[in-house]
């Protein structure tokens, strides 16, 4: 099991935004993560990538604990040393891809490995010029972000997020900043990856796209997940009323 | 007196002028990120204190601060004055600078998105990296301008410095104007300081010009 | 009858107004311009209000003359620039009078006052004349005869100081010497031995330097308000006026031209 995450409760403020949230990923699946907005589909994704702290629960990764509230009480995470390691077992995507604009393409992709995880340099941008090559992006090294149409951008993303070497990669609406016409160069790398057998959770609102590429899908409503299982089974025959209501709304 | 004299005169002061204004930018410009940092502390003592302080020094003008430096001490503690003014002028100036600077950085670094910082946390940049490597370079090209800016009127700040009786070139212009009965030294130094402000300008171009490869 | 007396008074008004014809737009005020922290002859006092003994001699001929006195405190190094934009009507504070003002075309009334610069020392230093001041530090104010001197007829002296260092107020000279900055404050006698008496530990030395006249400028052209104004003061020293005025600053009493 890669990720295990266990009663993960999270709210902000007043707002219960997770309730008792419990997700297990093992290796070489793909879990879509659908629901409307609000539902908490981000936000544990952001749990999971401690980009948020959780309330109460478990986390863990490759089977270790990195978060826990063992007394119920505040959350204990791994102390700062550690969690830079941790932090090389994922990968995020952002929905804004989030690239760093003063940074060339390759060194958007390289200068995490380098720097954080202290590789060999000639090795990375080696990896990392592969990895733009498998992107479709092989001319675009040298290039700067704001050079970069979104959808290059997002490949970049997700090329530095591979960059890592991570056990396993998230993606948080990857698409949903893209104009319709550029959506399909990053799904096709999405594709390309599952057939890899890379392993994935993708927060998503393509539908078909969520129903070809993934192992698992689950949907999320108000902080629960509603409903789980086989595409075929969420997609084509729901068996609750949200489920079924949320999909009809979106074929609409 | 012929205008010859009266710029050599002149000029002889003007290395007291860039005396003033690079030890002013050496130390200000560091101390002003201090302060930024400081200002922007979760603590709210410190904030607080900090944001109180920043206020005094910029509601009250330098002229008053270069005389609270130099005289204060001896005013208050008995301390003797400097006879090297070159000292209190540049404390007060880069005190003074650097609580404008500060607002400038606070400014530059809340401006950035959110999304840089999280992008840099998932990649497991430490917050000394993510601030130094992805933040920093960011926010001093968005704030080069507003830089340029305060750079510019510390050239004609340094005229200040008569107050305390520290000999720049403005100083020793004016002292020329009275033995001589003349305006000439006025205009003589009106051209030095747009000089000056053109080479900086020049400089800060530059500076601003290397930056632009992202956007 | 309350009525007619008004109008005896509007008539008084008028007739001085006319006889006055100070300046062509014929205002009855006139605007002193003083250097505010040039005690005994023109100092802003404890009261908020200005005083010294030129303040009190131009009161004195402003209310001979059915005049309303203004004071307009000059930038004393742009004083004159400021007397042509006719920020004030004639600066007359302690002002030295020099070849330089009369060339330049202002009106200079007659001299008043009979000035020497000295060296202010703390008693302390040891420094006895201006020999003992070789390779130390003095300072003086910026725009004042004794600058002035440093610079000219005096600059061999000058040149065995350390450096001359020019303060834009003599409240800065003496913070300066007080302070331990500068060893001696080349100064006007008067200001010297007035702030020598009113602080301890200070000495004014021997040496007496230059020979300067103290008198009031006024714009080109205004020769016959500087008359006016100097006619006034003829008649205070005849009727005694000037004299009880000087006899409130001893200080200076002794260097008044007219009343020796």
């Amino acid at each position: 099991m890669i990720l295990e995450m266990s009663n993960i409760k999270k709210h902000f403020e007043d707002c219960e935004v997770l309730h008792d949230i419990s997700l297990n990923v093992d290796s070489g699946e793909v879990v879509s993560i659908i629901g409307p907005s609000g539902s908490g589909k981000s936000t544990l994704l952001r749990c999971a990538t401690f980009l948020e702290k959780i309330d109460s629960g478990t986390i863990k990764y490759e089977g270790q604990t990195i978060a826990h509230t063992p007394d119920g009480e505040k959350p204990i995470y791994l102390p700062k040393k550690e969690m830079v390691k941790v932090k090389s077992y994922f990968g995020l995507v952002f929905q804004q891809f989030n690239l760093f604009p003063h940074f060339s393409v390759l060194r958007n992709v390289c200068d995490a490995p380098i720097n954080v995880q202290k590789r060999n340099k000639e090795e990375v941008e080696e990896k990392g010029r592969e990895l733009l090559a498998k992107m479709g992006l092989a001319d675009k090294a040298d290039a700067y972000p704001f050079q970069l149409s979104g959808g290059q951008q997002q490949r970049v993303a997700i090329a530095r997020a591979l960059a890592l070497n991570p056990d396993i990669l998230f993606f948080d609406e990857p698409t949903s900043a893209l104009d319709p016409e550029l959506t399909g160069e990053v799904l096709k790398i999405i594709r390309q990856l599952a057939e890899e057998k890379m392993t994935m959770v993708i927060v998503t609102h393509e539908m078909s796209f969520a129903r070809a590429v993934s192992k698992r899908v689950i949907f999320m409503d108000g902080g629960y997940i509603v409903e789980q299982g086989d595409p075929e089974k969420v997609f084509g025959d729901p068996s609750e009323e949200r489920t079924k209501q949320f999909l009809r709304n979106y074929q609409q | 007196m012929s205008l010859l004299t009266m710029i050599l005169k002149m000029a002889e002061g003007l290395s007291k002028t860039c005396a003033i204004f690079f030890l002013t930018l050496l130390f200000s410009l560091p101390l002003g990120m201090i302060v930024a940092l400081l200002r922007m502390s979760k603590d709210k003592v410190v904030s607080s204190v900090t944001r109180f302080v920043i206020s005094v020094l910029r509601g009250t003008p330098l002229m008053l601060q270069l005389l609270a430096v130099t005289y204060g001490p001896y005013y208050l503690f008995g301390i003797s004055v400097s006879r090297n003014k070159l000292i209190p002028v540049v404390i007060a100036f880069s005190i003074n600078y650097a609580a404008y600077f500060a607002e400038i950085y606070r400014g530059g670094i809340e401006s950035m998105a959110k999304g840089q910082y999280e992008a840099a946390a998932v990649l497991g940049y430490t917050k000394t990296q993510t601030f130094l490597k992805i933040i920093l370079p960011q926010v001093i090209k968005r704030i080069m301008p507003s830089i340029t800016n305060e750079v510019v009127t510390l050239v004609k700040d340094t005229s200040l410095a008569f107050t305390v009786s520290y000999q720049e070139m403005f100083t020793i212009g004016k002292q020329i104007a009275n033995s001589q009965t003349s305006f000439t030294p006025f205009v003589v130094a009106g051209v030095f300081y747009f000089v000056f402000n053109a080479i900086v300008d020049f400089g800060m171009g530059k500076i601003e010009k290397s930056m632009q490869y992202y956007k | 009858m309350k009525k007619l007396f008004t109008v005896l008074l509007a008539g008084v008004m008028v007739l001085s107004l006319a006889a006055c014809g100070k300046t062509a737009e014929s205002t009855n005020t006139f605007t002193m311009g003083i250097d505010p922290e040039y005690p005994p002859f023109s100092s802003l006092g404890d009261d908020g209000k200005y005083t010294g003994f030129d303040v009190e001699v131009c009161q004195a001929v402003c209310d001979k003359l059915g005049w309303e006195m203004k004071i307009f405190e000059v930038n004393w190094d742009e004083k004159l620039v400021q007397l042509d934009s006719n920020e004030c009507d004639c600066v007359w504070s302690g002002m030295t009078i020099l070849d330089s003002m009369k060339e330049a075309g202002y009106v200079i009334s007659a001299p008043y006052y009979d000035n020497t610069q000295v060296l202010l020392v703390k008693s302390d230093s040891g420094i006895a004349t201006s020999a003992d001041l070789a390779g130390k530090d003095v300072a003086v104010q910026l725009g004042t005869s004794g600058e002035g001197l440093l610079n000219g007829d005096l600059s061999d002296m000058a040149a065995t100081f350390n450096k001359v260092i020019t303060c834009d107020s003599f409240l800065k000279c003496f913070t300066e010497l007080d302070g331990g900055a500068v060893d001696a404050v080349f100064v006007d006698l008067p200001v010297a031995v007035s702030y020598a008496q009113e602080h301890d530990g200070f000495t004014v030395l021997e040496e007496r330097f230059g020979d300067e006249q103290y008198g009031i400028a006024f714009r080109s052209g205004d020769e016959a308000l500087c008359k006016q104004v100097e006619d006034a003061v003829k008649e205070l020293v005849a009727d005694g006026t000037y004299k009880k005025i000087a006899e409130k600053y001893p200080d200076i009493i002794n260097n008044l031209i007219f009343l020796q």
